[in-house]
């Protein structure tokens, strides 16, 4: 029966066995119930909120309910015998008939999300719980797809929410990155005016000396005049001010520049598809944007993986999630250092685990208490002041690494000790690139 | 010489500023210290006039050390240069600090503000007054207008007019308006034609923490003032204020004199809330010695403090960074003939209103003449009549501003 499965990768058969054993010794019991309670399933199926489909190994539609028809806009006799590839996702059409697209919801009951395609040609996300069955030594697909649109629009919105949120400070940040370096390159540039005027005047002094010599005069004649404008210069100062100030001036140039570059890097006008994306890249223009936010409490030490390649993800909302939990550790620190103390220290890290890319973002803060831990994905969940947040940051994030990229964001956390969030992301996306949105 | 002291915690941004400000080196002895604490010792072995001040800074950041200042040396003129944009954090610095510059700063601006503010402060000659002044950070405002403010500010519907016009109504939180908005800090400097417009361009979002969560508005409490009658006080400023400007608008005056002389004639009095304030029981009894006809009440505070309440509010208002008319009438409007124009000013307005205001109130009371010779001068004697012909007392508590 596996073998009827064009793309075995995306379906792990032992697993599906396994089920379908449990599956087989709960029959007799499963069917005499249904003959006592005398429901017709029939009726039950056809009038569920969600779309019910049945579909066979080959990804054939045997199945279709009266909210599966409203949904998807296909009706039951015109869809019944097509393949998923041909009706709602369509983009699979090379790979088991579009069948996988459900069965990864296989694993352990746990729900997916995808996008289906209506009739008309507009996109659904919706979300799949898939069962199995046997029928007649065929498996059978039963899968219970639910509309989460106005979900997903929430949940845009609130992204789109934290995003300003943190723009806002972030810009508020970044102007003072910027108006500081401005403040000393323009003193400096003054100074650098001001002292070529002395310097010029010295300079008169001497081709006056020069032409006296070459009409050959006393040239003794020139050298109380070249003494005054030497001393009124004070050309032993100007010396080194002029070298230092244009150096100065040069690094706080340089300082503009890097920020102006981290910003191009980091706002990533939001593309809606995978990129292949250097992380150790993303994540310094990350940090160098936020420099305001942590540079007061701690230093950033950051160690990339060489051998790390390009992983496929969505810059911008993968650097928001570096931002938000930079952020947090310059807050945690800054709390724990209070008005005084040694700058504390957020170390970042990448490393190729076996087929994930693994980020490690450290902290020297306050750490997490047990309590918090478990609810700190919560949406609305905070422990700041009101006004300092909404209480987004984490539950986008992990909405980000989770449900776009298929990935992993965990944390650990000791009291007193710090913090470590851990995101991992799948290097090889290709079996995971389903759910992008 | 003048002693400066700079500091920040960005050694570039000091070795800018020690260059740029070389040729100044005549008039000023200027010191750089990388930090708070630094800044502290430097006090410590010898104090400094003027303190210029980042803001964010590691450890110790501006807030605290221009208030460790304003605490230590209250004489030493506090000023912040900070690159922040984000308001909410420099308002922990509306207390301590006396004006905001917004880095870059134009050179021309930084020495302005340094010299205009040392020139101030030379020209009052009494230290321990001076003190009382620099320790200032904060003005008693009325109750019923501090509550009214604070349940505006906390409503949903909360509008910039609404509380705008509250402000309006309040001399310490007035004063404390216009001194922000004269600082570079909020924008650039713009001609703010009445208090209502100066919180307006403030804006809620630097209003609400001002009020609600900063030290700098607060209600007072009649122990604290010895007394001093905060509301009849209020009354007569909004009075003469009104008056003062209906005076420069029959003058035909432009819209500048006009709007500084509304300014200059709410503010002209601050300096008896500071006195009040700080010196609570001896000045009440100044003021008692004024009611009794011991004399006029300027000549007694000078008598009993070295300086009236005159000097004082202009002291203030200067280190403040009010538009020079406005603080020129407030020091003077006693004694006009020492300013030095001869046209008509908003010192004009505000001498000529504030006798007129008619106390039927409970106020300190002002025994001051014109001075018929400053009017004379700066050809107004003959509009006297008109003058006092156009005002009359409004019925109820406190004047309508809109009229």
């Amino acid at each position: 029966m596996p073998a009827a499965i064009a793309d075995p990768a995306a379906i792990d058969v032992a697993d599906l066995e396994s089920q379908l054993r449990a599956l087989n010794a709960n029959a007799a019991a499963r069917s005499s119930s249904q003959g006592r309670s005398g429901i017709d399933w029939r009726l039950a199926i056809d009038t569920s909120n969600d779309a019910f489909v049945s579909v066979d190994a080959s990804g054939v539609i045997h199945e279709w309910n009266a909210r599966a028809e409203a949904l998807f806009g296909w009706p039951r006799q015109e869809v019944l015998g097509r393949r998923l590839s041909e009706t709602i996702f369509p983009e699979q059409a090379s790979r088991g008939g579009g069948l996988q697209q459900i069965t990864r919801a296989g694993h352990e009951g746990k729900r997916l999300e995808v996008i289906a395609r209506r009739r008309d040609g507009r996109e659904l996300p919706a979300e799949v719980s898939m069962s199995m069955m046997q029928r007649g030594g065929a498996i059978m697909f039963n899968a219970f797809i639910h509309d989460i649109s106005a979900r997903r629009e929430l949940q845009a919105q609130l992204a789109h929410g934290q995003k300003l949120e943190s723009i806002g400070q972030l810009s508020a940040g970044i102007a003072h990155e910027i108006n500081t370096p401005t403040q000393y390159v323009g003193d400096n540039t003054r100074f650098v005016r001001d002292a070529l005027a002395d310097v010029f005047g010295v300079l008169d002094a001497y081709a006056t000396l020069a032409d006296l010599v070459r009409g050959g005069g006393d040239a003794r004649q020139a050298l109380p005049a070249l003494d005054r404008a030497i001393e009124a210069a004070d050309l032993g100062y100007l010396t080194g001010e002029l070298t230092d100030a244009v150096d100065q001036s040069l690094e706080g140039i340089e300082r503009v520049a890097s920020i102006v570059r981290a910003m191009k890097e980091f706002s990533h006008p939001g593309s809606a598809t995978k990129t292949p994306t250097n992380l150790g890249d993303a994540i310094a223009a990350t940090i160098t944007v936020a420099t305001n936010e942590w540079k007061y409490v701690a230093s950033v030490e950051t160690d990339f993986d060489p051998a790390m390649p390009l992983v496929p993800c969505l810059p911008g909302d993968f650097n928001q999630v570096i931002l938000n939990i930079i952020v947090n550790a310059a807050h945690a620190i800054g709390e724990k250092l209070g008005r005084g103390g040694e700058k504390g220290l957020i170390s970042v890290s990448t490393r190729v685990e076996q087929a994930w890319a693994v980020v490690r973002i450290a902290d020297t803060g306050t750490g997490i208490p047990e309590e918090v831990l478990t609810r700190i994905f919560d949406p609305f969940y905070t422990t700041k002041d009101v006004g300092v947040g909404t209480g987004q940051g984490l539950a986008i994030s992990r909405s980000v690494i989770v449900d776009k990229h298929g990935g992993t964001l965990d944390v650990e956390s000791q009291v007193g000790e710090g913090a470590i969030f851990t995101i991992r992301l799948p290097i090889g996306s290709e079996t995971h690139s389903g759910a992008a949105l | 010489m003048t002693r400066v002291l700079f500091v920040d915690d960005e050694p570039n941004v000091l070795a800018g500023l020690r260059r740029m400000l070389r040729n100044r080196r005549a008039e000023w002895d200027m010191a750089f210290a990388e930090g708070g604490d630094a800044a502290l010792a430097m006090m410590h072995e010898q104090p400094f006039d003027v303190v210029v001040s980042d803001m964010r800074m590691p450890g110790m950041d501006g807030a605290e050390l221009l208030g460790r200042v304003q605490a230590g040396w209250p004489d030493t003129v506090r000023l912040v240069l900070s690159g922040q944009s984000d308001h909410e954090l420099t308002l922990r610095a509306v207390g301590p600090a006396q004006q905001y510059l917004a880095k870059p700063c134009d050179p021309e601006l930084l020495y302005g503000t340094i010299m205009k503010t040392c020139g101030v402060r030379s020209r009052l000659d009494t230290a321990p007054i001076r003190e009382l002044v620099g320790e200032i950070g904060w003005f008693p405002s009325l109750p019923e207008t501090y509550v009214e403010l604070v349940a505006e500010m906390n409503s949903p519907g909360a509008s910039i007019q609404g509380a705008s016009n509250i402000i309006s109504r309040d001399i310490g939180m007035s004063a404390k308006v216009l001194q922000l908005i004269n600082s570079s800090f909020f924008g650039l400097p713009v001609h703010v034609d009445s208090v209502e417009h100066a919180a307006s361009l403030l804006g809620l979002n630097v209003l609400r923490p001002l009020v609600l969560s900063s030290e700098v508005f607060r209600q007072f409490d009649d122990a604290q003032l010895g007394g001093f009658p905060l509301f009849a006080f209020t009354d007569h400023s909004l009075c003469a204020a009104m008056l003062a400007r209906r005076i420069a608008t029959l003058q035909g005056a432009s819209a500048e004199v006009v709007d500084n002389a509304l300014l200059a004639g709410l503010l002209h009095d601050v300096g008896q809330v500071v006195l009040a304030k700080a010196l609570p029981t001896q000045y009440a009894g100044v003021c008692d010695r004024a009611r009794a006809g011991e004399g006029p009440l300027h000549e007694l505070e000078r008598e009993a403090f070295g300086a009236s309440h005159a000097d004082v509010g202009g002291y203030l208002l200067s280190l403040w960074g009010l538009p020079i008319d406005i603080v020129e009438a407030v020091t003077l409007h006693h004694e006009p003939a020492a300013g030095g124009g001869d046209g008509f000013s908003p010192l004009t307005a505000v001498h000529a209103a504030e006798p007129l205001v008619v106390p039927e109130n409970e106020s300190v009371p002002e025994l001051a003449e014109l001075d018929g010779e400053y009017l004379a001068r700066v050809g107004c004697q003959a509009k006297v009549a008109d003058w006092r012909a156009c005002w009359q007392h409004p019925v109820g508590d406190t004047c309508p501003l809109g009229v």
